[in-house]
């Protein structure tokens, strides 16, 4: 949909600021939901992300000893600001992005790096135990699958021509889903995403029965509740990207509801039907598998793209 | 620079951490993710039980000892009533010994699937946790149908049992074992076939069968590591004589087998609950017991779900234990932990302190001394204070 919102709205309320961060918990709540259904559970009231959002933020905020107190606070604002920078530039609920120039993606999916950069900062930042070792496996973890993820990201990128997300989605809609021609990256990028949000199985970052919250443990109120709605934020960011990529795109809000909610639902499936990995195997996984997988794929890609226009000059002539 | 001081890296497990279910504290020492040190501190949940008894009637200490431990307090009233009946030179009724055999069976059952969830949990996998334990209700009703209690059963008295078992009881029991045993044909599936899942069972944890006979492992920790021991075959006691049980062994010596050996028992626990209920002896449901105990001594052994539980018991010819000592299957696997701890990943510690099905309170003890400051021998009221003082 070709609407254009005037600057200020769309930084605070609409499609971006207020109107993201309710969706966020919105997304949230039927993630939780949808897992706790599959695992046979009644799951959250749907009002539950927003009332632990607001408990957290009306919560004492602990600033432990031995902390760096302006990066203690800052972290979590920071996180919180580049992913809602992040979504300026993706076509939210199927508008067309607030501001787009050439290449955003790369810069998008640094910015949502921002986010994991933060939390493994955090934990380093206090002297806790748990939190060094969780904001370990975090950058990690972090190093592990951003490779992978941006590559399997590139491929429809490539193919199209453009590294603008906006006329991505565009495009998509008039070809082929890339889910079918690219299905490896596909898998790819959602289970890229999973991988940055630390959902189950890859939430060995904040394993609960090794290091309780990982590197966030010293985090309470507002601190914790940023990093929180920051990462649902993420989610939907994720979700949008991954489905303007490789779900054949969207135009419209209904659009681009069905398609990201189909694949909240496949993550929400995968997180619920895996044991936790441990860090080593989340490495091995991405390393020994991911990125092969998706390098040769690019690899394929590369060569269609310089071979096809050859093929049909030399046949088609 | 100082090389001399080695720069080690403590993580802290407990007494609070999600982890453990009660406080227990341990300490890994990590390089990295690998854990080179580890050791164990017990002891924060003494509540005086040994000496609790001794200020007791026979009767009263038999309901005292039913609630060592939560999960497995069927076994500690059983051990406590037979050596009381051994020292008495009672004989319990064969319809009371088999009805004892049947409440521990059940009693295995729902200690098992309530592992089978922890540590699934422990491994971070959620979803095996909620599901064995919505099963695991199945086996809680069936407690509550034939005890009227979900926890302490209390279905024991001093020479035999107080609850009897009705047909309607028995149908819906036998009704219970086919669900449960289908979901654990289930669960055996998973746990040996799901990839992700083996990926943290597999070959972690292993412990050589040497191992575990020289650090003296005891229960499902020892039989998975092939060591074959299980006092309800060694020596049968209650109605293990009439209903024998068949011992589960696995030689793998990992996580997995500790999975499958308790799995396998749950199906033998099945089975014999079937037969039990099939050849259900007539008769009475108690002997009639003596007030006063004669005096002696005598021990009472039983194999609770985690392992042998031993029962010192000696009478002085009163109403009142003049001493219980209680030895509890746990304290016997903790060198196995720390034992198998080393060399393996962070990750892999709060599964393999799982393995052993760890239960803490029941085996936290208090030792003081007599020297020539403090002669005195302790009364349960001295304890008391003690304990309240303590925590002022």
């Amino acid at each position: 949909m070709n609407v254009t919102f005037p600057p200020l709205l769309a930084l605070l309320l609409f499609p971006g600021g207020l109107f993201l961060l309710v969706s966020g918990m919105v997304f949230e709540y039927i993630d939780r939901k949808l897992i706790a259904r599959f695992q046979n559970r009644v799951g959250p009231r749907w009002f539950q992300p927003l009332a632990d959002f607001v408990k957290l933020l009306a919560k004492e905020e602990v600033i432990p000893t031995g902390t760096n107190r302006i990066l203690f606070v800052a972290l979590p604002i920071v996180a919180l600001t580049a992913a809602l920078t992040a979504a300026l530039s993706v076509p939210l609920f199927g508008f067309k992005p607030v501001f787009s120039y050439p290449a955003d993606l790369i810069a998008t999916l640094y910015l949502l790096s921002t986010m994991t950069l933060c939390i493994g900062l955090a934990g380093a930042n206090t002297e806790d135990r748990f939190s060094i070792v969780g904001a370990t496996r975090a950058l990690t973890q972090l190093f592990s699958y951003e490779a992978p993820f941006l590559l399997a990201l590139l491929g429809p990128a490539i193919v199209l021509g453009t590294w603008n997300i906006g006329e991505i989605n565009q495009s998509a809609t008039n070809t082929l889903w890339f889910i079918v021609s690219q299905p490896i990256g596909f898998l790819v990028a959602l289970i890229g995403l999973m991988g940055k949000l630390e959902l189950p199985p890859f939430d060995a970052p904040e394993a609960e029965t090794e290091i309780v919250a990982g590197a966030l443990t010293e985090y309470s109120g507002r601190g914790y509740a940023l990093f929180r709605i920051g990462r649902d934020v993420e989610l939907v960011i994720g979700l949008t990207l991954i489905s303007a990529f490789f779900l054949g795109g969207f135009t419209t809000p209904l659009d681009f509801l069905w398609k990201t909610l189909l694949l909240l639902l496949v993550t929400a499936a995968l997180q619920s039907l895996f044991a936790r990995l441990r860090i080593d195997q989340t490495v091995g996984l991405w390393w020994k598998i991911g990125a092969i997988l998706v390098l040769v794929q690019l690899l394929l890609i590369i060569l269609g793209t310089q071979l096809s226009p050859l093929v049909s000059r030399i046949f088609g002539g | 620079m100082d090389n001399k001081k080695i720069e080690t890296f403590v993580v802290p497990i407990g007494p609070q951490h999600p982890a453990l279910k009660e406080p227990g504290h341990f300490e890994f020492t990590v390089d990295g993710e690998i854990v080179t040190d580890a050791t164990a501190r017990l002891g924060f949940v003494h509540r005086g039980m040994e000496k609790g008894v001794e200020d007791r009637t026979w009767v009263q200490g038999l309901y005292l000892m039913e609630r060592v431990c939560g999960i497995c307090s069927h076994v500690h009233a059983m051990a406590f009533a037979l050596g009381a009946e051994k020292l008495a030179n009672v004989q319990a009724p064969p319809r009371a010994q088999a009805i004892r055999e049947l409440v521990g069976e059940l009693e295995r059952i729902h200690s098992h699937m309530l592992w089978l969830g922890v540590a699934a949990h422990e491994g971070g996998f959620d979803t095996l946790f909620m599901l064995s334990w919505r099963d695991r209700e199945t086996v809680m009703d069936l407690l509550e149908l034939v005890s009227g209690n979900r926890v302490n059963y209390s279905a024991n008295v001093l020479g035999g049992v107080k609850i009897d078992i009705s047909a309607a009881q028995k149908d819906e029991i036998l009704k219970g074992m086919d669900f449960l045993e289908e979901r654990s044909r289930h669960y055996m599936k998973v746990v040996t076939e799901d990839e992700t899942f083996l990926g943290r069972t597999r070959k972690i944890g292993v412990m050589a069968y040497e191992d575990a006979r020289v650090l003296g492992a005891i229960g499902p920790t020892a039989r998975a590591s092939g060591v074959a021991r299980d006092v309800r075959v060694e020596s049968p006691y209650a109605g293990y004589v009439d209903f024998p049980v068949n011992i589960q062994l696995s030689d793998a010596g990992d996580l997995e087998a500790r999975f499958v050996v308790r799995i396998n028992e749950l199906f033998e626990s099945y089975r014999v609950i079937r037969e039990i209920l099939e050849k259900l002896p007539p008769g009475d449901l108690a002997a009639r017991m003596p007030r006063r105990i004669p005096e002696g001594e005598t021990i009472s052994r039983v194999e609770a779900p985690r392992g042998e539980l031993l029962y010192f018991m000696k009478s002085n010819g009163t109403d009142k234990p003049e001493r219980i000592k209680v030895r509890t299957p746990s304290l016997c696997n903790w060198a196995s932990v720390l034992q198998t701890a080393i060399g393996h990943k962070l990750a892999d510690m709060p599964m393999i302190l799982a393995g052993i099905d760890p239960c803490f309170s029941c085996n936290d003890r208090m030792v003081t001394i007599k020297t020539p400051a403090n002669p005195d021998v302790w009364d349960w009221e001295t304890l008391r204070q003690f304990g309240i003082e303590y925590y002022k």
